[in-house]
């Protein structure tokens, strides 16, 4: 399953440290502890998952709304020839940070995140004048059911 | 495990918690005392940004503090997001039915528009796209919502942590 270079020790490991991180002063010695490793050898172990990409990063996932910010999902309707040059427009934006194609005919769907309602939408304007694509929905969250972004390994 | 969020409210967030934020919004440094290091380079003693992360993380500002993973490299190569139209009294209802799935990461209820109706969405990952349309299949039938769409991503333009402050 996945990455041949990911064994059994590496998976406990990930589990660990996708959802419990430890917030002290030697957390790699911590979790150490709890696989039966050295501190040195978790170390080794993370950095080496860090470089071969199965990590994407190690740190802070914060509640955009609780920091005051304002966020949406958005979907286009972006003819393909025109698909390379709506991502590279809307990617430049530093508020979108998730983007995918995906199989539908509104095919590129984004988030955005900004300062308040009224500049994410202000910014949608300025995409659809910029590229000419008018068919952009925005569909902010009402309610959150579940957000659990770690995986069981 | 399954998470209903209450509704929440913006916190007031100061001049030494918004360079807390700065540095562990990106990617932490991986040694023996990563706090430490993270700590001298903002002027901040290990003990105290240690209890300052602790207490975002207490607060809910940090959603969450650790690894994240690329799952298509740890065996989940498939994530659809799954968009239902779901009439207003079933909201409740089939949300948690959603979130309690274990493939399920992510499931909001959103806004609808006239050209939009479908307002549930669940982000659904899985082995292969043949397992996430199972699971679409199933959870249609546990529902009775027959009208929902299951988009597949078939390419990654962008995926960033956001840079708030």
């Amino acid at each position: 399953m996945g990455n041949p270079k990911v064994d059994d020790i590496d998976r406990k490991i990930l589990n660990i440290i996708q959802s419990d991180f430890p917030i002290t002063s030697r957390p790699f010695k911590v979790v150490g502890e709890r696989v039966g490793l050295s501190e040195q050898e978790v170390i080794q172990r993370v950095q080496a998952m860090r470089c071969s990409g199965v990590i994407r990063r190690i740190g802070g996932s914060f509640d955009s709304k609780k920091l005051g910010f304002w966020s949406t999902l958005c979907a286009a309707k972006v003819p393909p020839e025109r698909v390379e040059e709506f991502n590279r427009v809307i990617n430049h934006y530093p508020g979108v940070t998730h983007n995918y194609t995906r199989n539908h005919p509104y095919n590129i769907w984004f988030t955005f995140i900004g300062e308040n309602r009224q500049e994410v939408e202000r910014a949608l304007e300025e995409i659809s004048l910029r590229t000419g694509v008018r068919e952009i929905l925005s569909l902010p969250a009402k309610r959150t059911f579940k957000i659990r972004v770690n995986f069981e390994l | 495990m399954v998470r209903i969020l209450p509704m929440r409210k913006v916190l007031f967030i100061g001049e030494e918690e918004r360079a807390v934020i700065r540095a562990l919004q990106g990617d932490i440094p991986i040694c023996e005392r990563p706090f430490q290091v993270i700590g001298e380079r903002l002027g901040i003693p290990e003990e105290r940004l240690i209890s300052i992360v602790q207490r975002m993380k207490d607060s809910g500002i940090i959603r969450r503090f650790g690894a994240t993973l690329r799952h298509q490299q740890v065996g989940y190569r498939a994530n659809a997001m799954s968009a239902w139209r779901v009439p207003p009294g079933k909201v409740e209802e089939v949300g948690r039915i959603l979130a309690a799935l274990p493939q399920v990461t992510h499931c909001y209820e959103r806004e609808v528009s006239v050209e939009w109706p479908y307002n549930i969405y669940a982000m659904i990952h899985c082995k292969d796209e043949k397992a996430c349309e199972e699971i679409a299949r199933r959870i249609s039938r546990r529902t009775g919502i027959n009208d929902y769409l299951l988009l597949f991503s078939s390419h990654e333009n962008k995926k960033e942590s956001m840079q708030y402050f």
